[in-house]
């Protein structure tokens, strides 16, 4: 893998981490905070062609339906950009979506202490998919009402998971947020794994 | 069950050309290789597959290369800017791809059945999140 030198057009490499958690958790608000563009937007029509037919029993088979995407980006170099995608509100949809989902880095969890139950059904998504992610309680206005133990307790959380609490709207907040992506991405990297 | 017309106002900003016309009725990509983190750059040297019946381009097809003439840009960016659904924005560049006018890098695969990312990616994701 060569970052060295040589033409972008043919090195670069993208990579894409998920933002998800519930309805009105903030997940747009903390693209915009670390992107360096406005948020784009772009939609989908989710059809049986494309969430496969298996995924979609108990649904109408015509069923078709247009999720929206908002997402955003960073530029580490000439040849390494990050796409972030705040997944979509609607998630029974957006969870056969498998362009969206396959191939991320890893997912951030956007909690909202309030209504934590929002975010449950993302939780068990990634947990189900061995999609690694970390967990950042969105802190509305800087009012921290619940402790991280109370939240990690309250989501069942995986001790290894790590959990940050943050202010979306932030800057700073967002891209420690994804920090502890990275790292959590890395420590899992050089862990021991057992053999399967 | 909702009505139809129930969610009509939101869709005051809803192109009047349906996104298929644009694709001459096709609705599904003649290639599933495309993602939405794959990178569409320009081709310097336009391949010589320019074979006599292929469809003329499309003002949409010459917004993707005006697009992507500067620097490699994903495919939902490019979806994005065009304002299409991420499907047809697909068939699109699947035209040019099959044109010879621009080349696909696929994204690298993790995160799935074991894979994981390399180190040097990480890292460099680290470092460039530091500099924010």
């Amino acid at each position: 893998m060569g970052f060295a030198g040589s033409d972008p057009a043919q090195t670069a490499q993208a990579v894409k981490i998920l933002i998800a958690g519930g309805f009105g958790v903030g997940k747009t608000t903390l693209v915009g905070a670390v992107s360096e563009v406005a948020p784009l937007h772009t939609e989908e029509y989710l059809t049986r062609a494309s969430v496969g037919v298996d995924d979609l029993v108990g649904i109408d088979a015509k069923t078709t339906t247009t999720v929206a995407l908002d997402f955003g980006r960073i530029t580490v170099s000439d040849e390494l950009v990050v796409y972030l995608f705040g997944t979509p509100g609607q998630e029974r949809f957006w969870f056969m979506w498998n362009d969206l989902v396959l191939g991320a880095l890893g997912a951030v969890v956007l909690v909202d202490t309030r209504r934590l139950e929002v975010s449950f059904a993302s939780i068990d998504f990634f947990e189900s998919r061995g999609v690694p992610f970390v967990v950042a309680v969105n802190c509305f206005h800087n009012v921290r009402d619940r402790t991280p133990e109370e939240v990690r307790t309250a989501l069942d959380l995986d001790p290894q998971v790590p959990l940050v609490m943050c202010d979306a709207r932030e800057r700073t907040d967002g891209r420690d947020v994804l920090l502890t992506l990275i790292e959590h991405l890395m420590a899992r990297r050089s862990a021991p794994r057992p053999t399967v | 069950m909702r009505h139809w017309t129930e969610d009509l106002e939101d869709d005051a900003d809803e192109p009047l050309v349906r996104p298929y016309t644009i694709t001459g009725g096709r609705t599904t990509a003649g290639r599933d290789d495309l993602t939405l983190i794959t990178l569409i750059t320009v081709r310097a040297t336009p391949g010589t597959d320019t074979a006599a019946g292929r469809p003329a381009l499309q003002p949409e097809h010459r917004a993707v290369l005006r697009l992507c003439a500067r620097r490699p840009v994903a495919v939902a960016e490019i979806a994005a800017e065009l304002d299409l659904p991420v499907s047809v924005t697909k068939i699109l560049i699947g035209d040019l791809i099959d044109a010879g006018r621009v080349r696909a890098r696929p994204p690298l695969a993790f995160a799935h059945n074991g894979a994981h990312p390399d180190m040097t990616i990480l890292e460099a994701v680290r470092d460039g999140l530091r500099g924010l």
